[in-house]
């Protein structure tokens, strides 16, 4: 299911949208737009936040520098 | 006062994050354990207009840096993959000029971002629990501390996962 959605975004970023997707790197802008925005989701999710600061506290504890 | 342990020979790149949550803690001394904590200027003034005292302590020890080259294609890649502010950008140019060990900072993003340059990435906790093996603070120090982030930092931490790291920080020894 998709939901429609009306945004206004700066005319550059549209523009290499264009030529990204005439070079055949995506089908449409639509999908673009979601693969764009799946990555920034995936980049801050709650999940990966938190198994960062597990990381550090590893670190922390128990690391060697 | 933070009690310094010197033998580090760790070179850092710092994001604003870190700078700004240990001064919040009253523990930006703690990076003075490192032989280098790299600044660029975009944190750098970035921190100095948000909590200019912190950058008061800074400037004894810390090196503001401007990056000298221009981005390169890997790292223009990275900045639109990872949407990275100013700051994040520049400490990666940073970090692709000089020799670094570390980069600090407590966005995921900007973590995630940094695997491209090959460098070791920690945040606020790390700095604070590291602490207590270098011996600038007692574990009960740190405890004190990490139970006071909710109150005094404006460092964002799920409570029952800060409950957790606590627990994990009194049993470990």
């Amino acid at each position: 299911m998709s939901i429609p959605v009306q945004t206004q975004l700066p005319d550059n970023l549209i523009n290499q949208a264009q030529e990204l997707i005439k070079a055949g790197w995506a089908n449409n802008l639509d999908d673009l737009l979601a693969d764009a925005l799946r990555r920034y989701l995936e980049s801050h999710s709650l999940a990966l936040s938190e198994k960062f600061l597990l990381d550090d506290v590893q670190w922390g504890l128990h690391g060697s520098d | 006062m933070v009690q310094t342990n010197p033998g580090s020979s760790i070179i850092v790149v710092c994001d604003a994050g870190p700078v700004i949550h240990l001064d919040e803690l009253d523990q930006l001394p703690l990076l003075n354990d490192f032989s280098e904590v790299l600044i660029p200027d975009t944190v750098w003034n970035e921190v100095q207009k948000h909590r200019p005292q912190a950058i008061e302590l800074c400037r004894q020890w810390a090196q503001k840096v401007t990056p000298v080259q221009p981005l390169s294609a890997k790292l223009q890649a990275t900045i639109q993959l990872f949407s990275l502010h100013a700051g994040e950008i520049q400490a990666l140019q940073i970090i692709e000029e000089h020799p670094t060990d570390l980069f600090l900072t407590d966005d995921s993003a900007a973590r995630l971002a940094a695997g491209t340059v090959n460098v070791k990435v920690h945040g606020t906790l790390g700095i604070l629990l590291r602490a207590i093996r270098r011996q600038q603070l007692t574990r009960q120090q740190v405890v004190s501390l990490l139970k006071a982030i909710p109150d005094k930092t404006s460092l964002h931490l799920r409570p029952s996962l800060l409950k957790q790291i606590i627990s994990e920080v009194e049993d470990s020894s």
